[in-house]
């Protein structure tokens, strides 16, 4: 155990033997009853400490802080425990808090002052640490491992940095002459440019010829748009408008803003430099200028590199306070935008297991940072305008909210699940609430005013996560703002959006409750049916054909009946039903379906027991018609209308027992469903909301099978869609191509107003059906976009799991039980950060 | 082989509760026997219930999965009962087809608001038959039972100090008849 903190610590938790009592689970690690003893921690400790913390404090000068860690290292050289630990640490901290890179190599640029011969084992160890990550394809360690020799380049010798970027760039370039859709050479060169101006930060401009040179290079596959580049595009605007963020690419910006850097001599205005003394302490300067240089070993780049264990993508620079009056976030010419956002971005997704560390370090950003690179903290967007001329007007909040929607808004999809950068905004908000709360409120109306030509799996993301955040922070929302727009019509992408988070709000809450947030206009958007506990059965009254027998089916499934007592009720529907030329088992399912759902209507636990319990009825319904399987669900849709997330779960377990299957799903909301509608349930959140999770469910399913073949697949029959497998997930794979298929089919018709419910329709006259006709054509449309993307993303795994394979050498392919995968090797040793053995 | 410990506390981890009921359990024995090494398998290390707390008697079903599912489909849901009435008394366990779920709703979920309340998740080894129910003497919660402060979702004051004072209005209100009797 190299850690001397834990010494006590028998489970690794948390380290007290009395924490049993709540008040004394904040106390610290040495907590001892009596008066405490005054207790300096050894060297190795403090040291642990003082880099774990550095730069936090904005009282204390960069160069002391620095100064003075370095110095208790020096100091204390002999302790073995403590050498190791500090090259061990400095590496750690590269990878999991990146912001603090320039400072702790500031700690290591002065330590080389005093200390030459540790920098070579500490040189040893990175160079061997980026080797390894560059073979697994761990991209994103190579960046961060990267930015952190790139602040060491004063202290190399040669080039330093600068033929290891040469080698990664050569990569690329094969990679993007190969193919025009490749992506690790677009990751290749995003790497690249983001490491140069650390390099020009750290050896103050001197090596401009070496990165002009490179940049040169880099420039042909930096500003070409990348092939895939309108897939993940956050806008899809309409057919006569263009994309705000067409000429985003990522790497195109970067080339520009480091072209622009480059002609003002890198000045690289935003960077820190710790490692720079002020005149006082020039003695110290003097020896950092002329520090001891050290040669970098060899860093291997294996001839074909491959994508790691997260696919990748090009990457779009998406902002939700583009286009403003003033700026409150760096314009997309400044190399301020592309710095400020990856150091955050990786701070949020490398520590996803603490959102309060995250939060935290997005509060105060502006530590991480040069001096008045940003506005002072929480200042009112509306007081930015009054900051003099010259001065920053970078609202801290807004580059911290931005950086996070930049991942909410990410296409196909961020790093980690959804919620978790929906935790991060509500923590950052409950840290701060004066400071973040007005930007996410600004964040809101800008998103709110653009998601009308935005992707519309965006939009849903958006929807999700407004409703939760407000549930976090007690419904609170201006919804005066929005009043108009209730009285637009239903197609209307506004209303549809304040539809569907009103329905977001109401299931995490309650209907009243949520009525009570809202302005009078809107309460007539929750519909008396919603403030129910209980949805009315249909067959209660005499009003609709079958009540007498829908009210006996109830009251016979209530007592649990034996199913031959069921049958002839079955049959009597199915012949009076014969009689009035109706579909005999379709009219049956819907009495028999209707009648379970207001057996189980308490709550989610009674509805899926008597689903459990009408299981095999239930699947012989669907085996003998595409059409009675079909009434299922529109009996489960029909009676839960009010809450449709009550619907979207049970269709969700009806899925898992193969009772419906996906395609039916697609069938009754695309075809079924939005026919009656004539379009109009298109721009209904929640039926989106099931088909997306359908093909959520279909295409996890298979990614899981096609990438750990035959022993590793899951065979209990616990599995959701767990029915028989067969080894190499070929029969789901050609389902979910149907799939893909059967949406695509049902949605061209929408987008291309070929449906015959839209020909035929006689809805309005001329402009107004025109004008409607649009609205339907636009939402068919967006939708295909969305299912398009998907299909191709997921087409792409299967090939690229199909090719793994045959490359496979045969016996790893055959080794049972091992069940490895790409991403098994993650967790191999040999990046030598285990420390002392 | 050293595990190397984060820079950051880990929100993944099980909580004190859970470590503190386990280590009392070894140091019963810790008299007669040498202290046990640490043991090898981890309950909770493929763990893929949890147990939520803090909830509102009123939270339904419906709300725990809205919130839940958003990090995984839910495989179970047992709602905790007063061992009595059978009514709602304040937790949860929620049931994830995966590990890493579980994790991830430790991380992302736990100490979030559910119902305007923030809730608490711990990792648990899993559902057995009888824990649904309230381990307090009046059927609920233990911690409903002396909780001095008064909270609305959780049915006010704790049990025991309602019905104490019940039983101190009535004592009153029978002494105040004497009295009059008296008189």
């Amino acid at each position: 155990m190299a850690d001397y903190d834990r010494r006590n610590d028998r489970r690794g938790g948390g380290g007290h033997y009395n924490n049993r009592k709540r008040r004394y689970r904040d106390d610290d690690d040495q907590d001892q009853r009596g008066p405490r003893r005054r207790f300096d921690a050894p060297p190795h400790v403090r040291v642990r400490k003082g880099l774990l913390a550095i730069a936090e404090n904005p009282m204390r000068p960069w160069h002391e802080e620095v100064q003075s860690i370095a110095n208790l290292m020096t100091e204390n050289y002999d302790d073995e425990l403590l050498r190791g630990n500090f090259v061990d640490l400095v590496l750690q901290l590269a990878l999991e808090q990146p912001l603090k890179t320039p400072f702790t190599a500031a700690v290591v640029l002065v330590a080389n002052t005093n200390k030459p011969e540790l920098i070579d084992t500490l040189l040893t160890k990175l160079a061997g640490a980026i080797e390894a990550r560059i073979a697994q394809g761990e991209w994103r360690d190579v960046k961060l491992y990267l930015k952190l020799l790139a602040c060491l380049q004063s202290m190399l010798e040669g080039d330093g940095v600068f033929p290891v970027l040469e080698e990664l760039f050569s990569r690329a370039v094969d990679l993007q002459t190969a193919s025009s859709d490749d992506t690790i050479g677009t990751e290749l060169v995003k790497i690249i440019l983001l490491t140069i101006p650390y390099v020009m930060a750290a050896v103050s401009g001197n090596a401009a010829q070496k990165a002009a040179d490179l940049m040169d290079k880099t420039d042909i596959i930096a500003s070409e748009p990348h092939a895939l580049q309108t897939l993940i595009d956050p806008y899809h605007p309409d057919v006569d408008e263009e994309s705000p963020t067409a000429s985003m690419s990522l790497i195109g910006l970067l080339q520009k803003q480091l072209q622009q850097e480059a002609s003002n001599g890198w000045e690289l205005k935003c960077l820190p430099r710790p490692w720079k003394f002020p005149l006082e302490d020039i003695e110290q300067q003097t020896k950092l200028d002329e520090c001891p240089k050290h040669a970098l070993p060899t860093i291997k780049v294996p001839e074909t590199v491959v994508a790691g264990p997260r696919p990748l993508f090009p990457e779009v620079y998406f902002s939700v306070y583009a286009g403003q009056e003033v700026e409150s976030v760096p314009p997309t010419t400044d190399i301020a935008a592309s710095l400020v956002r990856d150091a955050l971005l990786d701070g949020i997704n490398v520590l996803d297991f603490n959102r309060h560390a995250v939060a935290r370090n997005l509060i105060e950003l502006d530590c991480y940072f040069a001096p008045k690179t940003f506005a002072a903290r929480a200042t009112p967007f509306d007081r930015l305008r009054d900051i003099e001329p010259g001065k920053s007007t970078w609202k801290p909040e807004d580059v911290a909210v931005d950086a996070v929607f930049s991942q909410l808004f990410q296409l196909p999809s961020p790093e980690h699940k959804l919620v978790y950068y929906h935790s991060v905004l509500t923590e950052a908000c409950k840290q701060a609430p004066a400071a973040i709360a007005p930007s996410l409120g600004r964040a809101i109306r800008f998103l709110y005013r653009n998601q009308p030509r935005m992707d519309l799996e965006l939009v849903n993301r958006f929807m999700d996560w407004f409703a939760h955040h407000l549930s976090n922070f007690g419904f609170t929302w201006k919804w005066t703002e929005w009043v108009d727009d209730v009285a637009l019509p239903d197609l209307d992408p506004s209303k549809a959006f304040i539809k569907g988070a009103i329905d977001k709000e109401i299931r995490l809450s309650f209907a009243q409750r949520i009525k009570n947030t809202l302005p009078e206009p809107y309460q007539s958007l929750i519909s008396a049916d919603t403030e129910k506990d209980v949805p009315d059965f249909k067959f209660a009254t005499d009003d609709v054909p079958f009540a007498k027998e829908g009210r006996e089916l109830a009251s016979m499934l209530r007592k649990k009946v034996a199913e031959e007592d069921i049958q002839p009720i079955i049959d009597r529907i199915q012949s009076e039903a014969l009689d009035r030329n109706l579909d005999p088992l379709v009219t049956s399912t819907d009495v028999f379906v209707t009648a379970v759902l207001h057996m189980g209507s308490k709550t989610l636990s009674h509805v899926l027991a008597a689903i459990e319990r009408n299981k095999d009825r239930l699947l012989d319904i669907g085996a003998a018609s595409d059409a009675a399987r079909e009434q299922i669900l529109d009996s489960v849709a029909s009676y839960w209308a009010a809450h449709p997330g009550v619907a979207v779960t049970i269709v969700e377990k009806l899925l898992n027992y193969s009772i419906l299957h996906p395609l039916t799903v697609v069938r009754w909301a695309l075809s079924t469903s939005a026919g009656r509608t004539t379009g109009e349930s298109l721009a209904r959140g929640y039926v989106y909301e099931v088909v997306f999770n359908t093909v959520v469910k279909v295409t996890s399913r298979v990614r899981q099978l096609v990438s750990a073949p035959s022993p590793a697949a899951k065979t209990d029959g616990d599995t959701a869609m767990g029915n028989a497998v067969d080894t190499s997930g070929e029969a789901e794979v050609r389902a979910m191509r149907d799939l893909f298929r059967g949406i695509e089919d049902a949605l061209v018709a929408w987008a291309e107003g070929s449906k015959d419910e839209m020909i035929e329709a006689e809805l309005g006259e001329g402009d107004g059906k025109s004008e409607r006709d649009r609205l339907v054509r636009r939402w068919g449309t967006r939708w295909l976009r969305v299912f398009r993307r998907r299909a191709a993303i997921e087409e792409g795994f299967v090939q690229e799991a199909e090719r793994k394979r045959a490359l496979a050498p045969p016996e790893a392919v055959e080794a049972p039980g091992k069940g490895e995968t790409e991403g098994d090797e993650k967790n191999g040793e040999g990046d030598g950060l285990d420390g002392i053995e | 082989m050293a595990i190397v410990r984060n820079t950051v506390d880990r929100l993944d981890k099980p909580s004190a509760y859970f470590n503190s009921r386990n280590k009392r359990r070894r140091t019963d024995h810790r008299d007669e026997e040498e202290p046990q090494p640490e043991p090898a398998d981890d309950p909770l290390k493929d763990a893929t219930t949890l147990y939520v707390g803090n909830l509102s008697f009123y939270t339904t079903e419906e709300q725990v999965y809205e919130l839940f599912s958003k990090c995984g489909e839910i495989k179970r849901l047992i709602m905790g009962l007063d061992r009595f009435n059978k009514t709602p008394c304040g937790f949860c366990f929620v049931e994830y087809y995966t590990h890493q779920d579980a994790l991830d709703c430790m991380k992302y979920i736990g100490g979030t608001k559910l119902d305007e309340r923030i809730i608490r998740t711990d990792l648990d080894p899993g559902f057995e038959e009888g824990r649904q129910y309230g381990r307090g003497k009046s059927g609920g919660q233990v911690r409903d039972e002396y909780r001095e402060d008064y909270d609305e979702g959780r049915g006010g004051l704790g049990r025991a100090i309602q019905s104490e004072r019940l039983r101190e209005t009535e004592r009153r209100d029978h002494d105040d008849g004497d009295y009059g009797r008296l008189r």
